[in-house]
């Protein structure tokens, strides 16, 4: 047996192993438990790289649990796929990636950033099932699955939302995330039920092979976009995220972050793999892009008046996620025109992938360097903290990339993905990239803020004792940091090896589809 | 010469960009050479000038806090703002209201 082969089930079964094991492995002490943590989620991060790199090599591939041959996608003959069916392409492998990374760095940070606090194997373990939710999210080719894993990584958000429930703000928040959640899984467990019911099939390849776009499969699309783009964050379903994002530890928030992102993948999964070409009028890739530009703008502007850093951080997730909608809406849009595709089209749907990519990255960064803040100074109002770029000289470094990152300074990673969107969506209208310039130039005005407020200026007297967080803490940050120098420095290798090929899988409706209903062999 | 990233409508050179900064950060720094030779660091060259009077000791009493950052942008934009700080109001009866109002709204939209 290659194990080579079974590395789409390695990816989920790692990390879920780690959450079963983490209980067990906490009985131990602290040591076993922290070095459980960190090699689950180092294994887990090097086999989704392993992933990305057999598909990369390989293209779409798919894995079938409890057939007789891993590749078997319709056995003894049959018509439709009836087992859980992993689907791996260069899109979902790379999603499968960003996430790990997110998991590991989360993971660093947590070891220090956690250990004033009790209940840490039930962290662990929560940690662990929330990685697992987000990569099945990714991976799987079944629409029924999707909705389960999706509620796998929604019950332990919950948890680790609400995990310091000494904090009224915490439980609060968890709750609402909940509630919000609940009503959205429902949705998607409405629309899968729908498919059931018109297809007898719920294998994502095998109703989109066999979809006509109906009054069910029209109504299935609208709940699908609706709840998945709450889940990610967008306007006007985002309240959820300042709330959860300020509350979580901040190690959990870095891999929110990347969850979220898996929601957004879902939803363009469903469109593009789908639906594809079968998406009917232009309604639905106009409302992503208005959802896109509300996020942008609403977000950022939110963001602007805040003072918690945590807060201010939440609603530039809202806004970022606006410039990945945008970019993924205009590319649907353009879907049917096969000239507006070369034009225009594929370029913005690089521009989005690019920047999902960039942002899971620095804004994961960003959000483990508020919590540096808040380890460090016990404060996370920027109007109590102040002077502390001397006392934290490495925080600020990092903190300054981010930044510069997030704001789209040249020669960062998200400059260049914005650049493509821009470009690529004033195609389309001119009002498009005037929106997302705009709200470019605010997030760069609400990062000067937090700059001045938290790092500049003279050192609050309460601030005199405040040192540089440890060193774990500091590997976590210097992680995210790397790989955002990496793709800023290399843009070009990134686009050419990691993004374009992550594209084309996506626009790939045909191969998506063929890889399964071909019978897999 | 160098590889770029082409949008379609132009193109991104990261080298280019790098180089650019490079030569600029070479004027900079021979700006910066140009400057008084006779400062001395930890002198009352040092000392920050506080409207001519004496510094605080305290540096909450003269930092500017975050609420106070563009205090013009917010003040001309007081409407717009009283209106989106009342929609998020924290009500999770709201919030899940919105996802279902927002639901319906796209059924009406796909399904017409």
């Amino acid at each position: 047996m290659n194990w080579y082969d079974h590395l789409p089930a390695l990816v989920l079964a790692v990390p879920l192993l780690g959450a079963f094991g983490a209980p067990v492995l906490g009985l131990s002490g602290r040591y076993a438990r922290n070095a459980w943590f960190v090699l689950i989620s180092a294994c887990t991060a090097a086999l989704a790289l392993l992933l990305w790199q057999k598909a990369s090599m390989n293209g779409v591939f798919v894995y079938v649990l409890g057939a007789e041959s891993w590749k078997l996608a319709l056995p003894s003959g049959m018509s439709l796929p009836i087992r859980i069916i992993l689907e791996v392409d260069s899109f979902s492998a790379l999603m499968a990636v960003i996430g790990s990374i997110a998991s590991f760095a989360g993971t660093l940070f947590s070891l220090r950033f956690m250990e004033r606090f009790s209940g840490l194997d039930k962290f662990v373990a929560l940690y662990f099932l929330l990685t697992t939710g987000m990569l099945g999210m990714e991976l799987t080719g079944d629409l029924f699955n999707f909705f389960v894993f999706l509620e796998i990584a929604s019950v332990a958000s919950f948890g680790l939302v609400a995990f310091w429930r000494d904090r009224p703000e915490a439980v609060e928040a968890g709750f609402k995330y909940m509630l919000i959640s609940t009503v959205g899984a429902l949705f998607v467990l409405l629309a899968v039920g729908l498919f059931y019911g018109r297809y007898n099939a719920v294998n994502m390849a095998a109703v989109g092979q066999m979809l006509h776009l109906g009054l069910p499969e029209k109504a299935a699309l609208a709940l699908l976009v609706a709840a998945l783009a709450m889940k990610c964050g967008s306007v006007p379903m985002h309240m959820w995220t300042p709330d959860a994002y300020a509350e979580a530890p901040a190690g959990v928030t870095c891999l929110l972050v990347a969850v979220s992102q898996a929601s957004l993948y879902g939803l363009f999964r469903v469109c593009f793999s789908i639906y594809g070409m079968s998406i009917g009028s232009s309604v639905v890739p106009w409302t992503i892009i208005v959802m896109g530009l509300l996020s942008m703008f609403i977000g950022v502007t939110m963001a602007v008046i805040q003072k918690d850093v945590k807060r201010l951080m939440a609603y530039h997730s809202v806004s970022q996620v606006g410039y990945i909608l945008l970019g993924l809406g205009v590319g649907l849009l353009a879907l049917k025109d096969a000239k507006a595709m070369a034009d225009y089209g594929f370029t913005a749907i690089q521009g989005g992938i690019f920047h999902l990519m960039n942002y899971t990255m620095y804004k994961g960064l960003l959000f483990l360097v508020a919590g540096a803040l808040a380890y460090a100074a016990k404060s996370r109002n920027l109007n109590e903290l102040g002077g502390l770029a001397h006392a934290m000289p490495h925080t600020t470094f990092m903190f300054i990339i981010a930044a510069a990152a997030i704001a789209g300074l040249p020669p960062f990673n998200g400059f260049v993905s914005k650049l493509l969107i821009y470009e690529s969506t004033f195609a389309v209208h001119p009002f498009l990239p005037v929106v997302a310039m705009v709200t470019s130039v605010l997030t760069l005005a609400s990062f000067v803020k937090v700059f001045q407020t938290a790092f500049l200026g003279p050192r609050r007297s309460r601030l005199a004792e405040v040192e540089e967080v440890p060193g774990t803490m500091l590997l976590g940050m210097f992680s995210l940091t790397l790989v955002v120098l990496g793709l800023s420095l290399f843009p070009t290798w990134s686009m050419a090896h990691i993004i374009e090929p992550a594209a084309k899988a996506l626009v790939d409706q045909a191969g998506y589809i063929r890889a399964v209903m071909g019978g897999g062999l | 010469m160098w590889p770029k990233i082409h949008s379609g409508f132009g193109y991104w050179d990261v080298v280019s960009w790098l180089v650019f900064f490079f030569i600029v950060s070479v004027f900079v720094l021979w700006f910066r050479s140009q400057g008084r030779s006779d400062y001395k660091e930890g002198t009352e060259q040092d000392d920050i000038f506080f409207c001519g009077n004496d510094v605080p000791e305290k540096g909450e009493d003269y930092a500017v806090p975050a609420s106070g950052a563009y205090w013009g942008f917010t003040k001309a934009l007081s409407g717009f703002y009283e209106l989106l700080t009342a929609w998020h109001s924290g009500i999770a009866t709201e919030y899940t209201g919105y996802l279902v109002v927002f639901t319906a709204l796209m059924l009406s939209l796909a399904l017409l």
